[in-house]
């Protein structure tokens, strides 16, 4: 059986900030990170191996510029057998469209996948597009907001998924695209020294536009189908108010202040 | 963590950055400040989840080679991970029992060990379920390794052991989990002129009949992991105990100072590093007469100047890790022919006698700045600083050698063996 996880360097989100002027993320200095809710997606595919006797083997799959390696240096450490860079200067300026056909035509190339695991979003752009946009291109059905899977049986994945309402436990036939929802207080496996290392000894490719075919108009800017206008940082909302207080005193106080700005 | 970062991860390999961040991530769940505060405020033993965590981090003793359980690390990784214990424990308890002591003492064991003590000993220790340590201080002193009065006597297939070893680290975690120590006898009579020969260095389970260990010592810091000693009396430890050659335990004594103390020079950037992060943090907030604390120059300046001497210390502990990777690469220096390759090993030995001498004191030194700039905050054991503080003295006293015999090692190879005041 084979897992592709798709996962992105993404700068650390504690630590981004935005360059009032151009509106832009500066970059210079920010340390980047392994997306978390693909570190999850990761773990969750990692988890279901550990459960299934048939062979698995686990390809993380990513697409960005050579630094990106990083990202999948640590997807070998926590468990993944092989990784594959996608990087080109082709493939620069991406949108969510663009970079969903770079993956799936790289995920063609490895011969598909049974389960193909993605995070629910990446945390700079919060798009939430491209595990949807992969799945269109492959033509396989999609499962968004998993946070659980309880097994594979008979060429079926069972997941539960979240909804607003609460979950759903779900029944889909393979192959799917499973985009991952970190549970509340998940804490992603920690790789140790040795798994480290192990993890650098993983086959690890690079692949081009070259080795995954179509024309270069297909992939990056030029392959996108938005455009962004204008990045920016949205005032702040000025100070909020408190009210510390019992429960029926503080709830009295809210409606009277409701009242006075006219919301109810 | 600190919000302030100064750490620079430019020159690190993806290993490196990733050894890094794994240790980070595991002391931000296990080990977070107000814990190293609270195991230091509690004392010893050492917690045994904290030595377990380590273990399956694979942190500890990572240079013996892959082949008898280790990973096979270079000097340069593992003292990176040294640096990184010591910036997650700045108390340095951590990084004294588990870097200095258990991984360079305990890689130096390995090597001359055979396997039945790499199996029985060696291995557990690796894996957290057993102490291994070193002792060489006597009660008659510390420094002048060649005049110990322990004796070991060969009777039939065993040496029977006799005399006291004092001030050594993690006998009450020995005692806990089990495991041994490396001690120095002399097996022969002292030659005038040479009374480093006939020392012979034995491995000595701390369960051994005749071993009685004395109370611990009540130490001004570092309370985390016990200090403490052992009286051997007519203690028998089968041939098969024996580390390395007769005759030779001084020698592999030196080597053993030589692997604890690049480790502790490591870890003293660490702890440095943590305590000027911690610092920043404060002096950049704390408000006086309209000012962060940061912005006037009785501060900034000590700040500055601490954080050049880190950074220059920093260089220095990569430049003896390289060195050590060199001598550990070069066959001649494993035979001990004593013929210069890359570097003697006494030159080596003067580089690590420099971070030995300096990284301790300069962390020490930090603490106390930053005592200064927090004031009665700093003072407090809220904060990290008087741990800090009282940690590291133990390497400016004398853990892993005295600063002073750092300076006559130093002394000796810049300006000659005629000017050794000592002999």
């Amino acid at each position: 059986m084979k897992f592709v996880v798709c996962v992105k360097q993404v700068p650390d989100t504690t630590e981004v900030e935005v360059d009032p002027e151009t509106g832009t993320i500066i970059r210079e200095g920010v340390p980047s990170v392994l997306n978390a809710f693909d570190e999850f997606a990761l773990n969750v595919a990692v988890q279901l191996k550990e459960t299934l006797e048939e062979d698995v083997e686990i390809t993380a799959l990513s697409m960005g510029p050579p630094q990106a390696k990083e990202a999948l240096t640590k997807c070998l450490a926590i468990g993944a057998d092989s990784a594959i860079l996608l990087t080109d200067r082709v493939f620069a300026g991406a949108d969510t469209w663009a970079t969903a056909v770079t993956l799936s035509r790289a995920i063609k190339k490895l011969g598909g996948a049974d389960v193909i695991f993605c995070g629910q979003e990446a945390s700079d752009g919060n798009t939430a597009q491209v595990g949807p946009e992969v799945a269109a291109h492959l033509g396989i059905p999609q499962l968004t907001f998993v946070s659980e899977i309880e097994k594979i049986e008979d060429k079926n994945i069972i997941c539960k998924k979240e909804t607003d309402e609460g979950f759903l436990r779900t029944r889909c036939p393979l192959p799917v695209v499973i985009a991952c929802m970190p549970t509340p207080g998940f804490l992603p496996k920690i790789p140790n020294m040795r798994e480290i290392i192990k993890g650098k000894r993983k086959p690890y490719e690079e692949w081009t536009f070259k080795d995954i075919g179509g024309k270069e108009e297909d992939y990056g800017l030029e392959g996108s189908e938005s455009v962004v206008v204008r990045t920016y940082s949205p005032p702040p909302k000025g100070e909020g108010i408190i009210i510390d207080d019992e429960p029926e005193v503080a709830v009295q106080k809210l409606m009277d202040y409701f009242e006075k700005e006219g919301i109810l | 963590m600190a919000k302030t970062n100064l750490w620079d991860e430019r020159d690190l390999t993806e290993e490196q950055k990733l050894f890094k961040e794994s240790i980070l991530d595991w002391a931000e769940r296990n080990l977070p400040l107000d814990r190293v505060i609270k195991m230091n405020r509690e004392g010893h033993p050492f917690p045994p989840d904290i030595i377990k965590g380590l273990a399956d981090l694979g942190v500890i003793m990572g240079t013996v080679p892959e082949e008898r359980g280790g990973l096979g690390l270079n000097w340069k990784d593992q003292s990176l991970i040294a640096e990184v214990i010591g910036y997650v424990d700045p108390s340095i308890a951590t990084a004294a029992g588990f870097m200095a002591v258990s991984t360079g003492w305990g890689f130096t064991i390995d090597r001359y060990a055979n396997d039945v003590i790499r199996e029985k000993y060696v291995k557990p220790a690796i894996n957290g379920d057993k102490f291994i340590g070193i002792a060489t201080t006597e009660p008659g002193g510390g420094s002048d390794v060649s005049n110990f009065k322990c004796t070991g006597e060969k009777d039939g297939d065993e040496w029977v052991l006799n005399g006291e070893k004092t001030f050594i680290s993690g006998v009450e975690e020995a005692k806990k989990i089990g495991g041994g120590y490396w001690v120095n006898v002399r097996t022969g009579p002292k030659e005038p002129g040479a009374p480093h020969k006939n020392m012979t260095a034995f491995f000595v389970p701390i369960d051994s009949d005749g071993l009685t260990p004395a109370e611990p010592y009540d130490d001004a810091g570092r309370n985390a992991i016990s200090t403490g000693g052992f009286i051997m009396e007519d203690v028998r430890v089968p041939e098969e105990h024996m580390l390395g050659e007769k005759g030779k335990g001084f020698y592999y004594t030196m080597e053993g100072f030589d692997n604890a103390r690049i480790l502790i020079g490591a870890s003293a950037v660490g702890v440095t590093r943590r305590i000027l992060e911690e610092a920043a943090d404060y002096i950049k907030e704390r408000e006086t007469f309209g000012n962060p604390l940061a912005k006037y120059e009785g501060i900034q300046f000590e700040f500055v100047e601490r954080y050049i001497e880190m950074e220059a210390s920093n260089l220095m502990v990569k430049k003896v890790a390289a060195m050590q990777d060199v001598r550990y690469d070069e066959e001649g220096w494993l035979a001990r022919t004593n013929k210069a390759q890359t570097y003697s090993p006494k030159e080596i030995a003067k580089w690590i006698s420099m971070i030995k001498y300096k990284v301790p004191h300069l962390a020490k030194d930090t603490a106390d700045d930053a005592m200064h700039w927090l004031g009665a905050a700093g003072y407090s054991s809220e904060y990290i600083f008087e741990t800090a503080w009282r940690g590291v003295m133990s390497y400016c006293v004398g853990a892993e050698g005295g600063a002073n015999i750092q300076k006559i090692v130093i002394g000796r190879e810049t300006l000659g063996p005629d000017y050794v005041p000592y002999k």
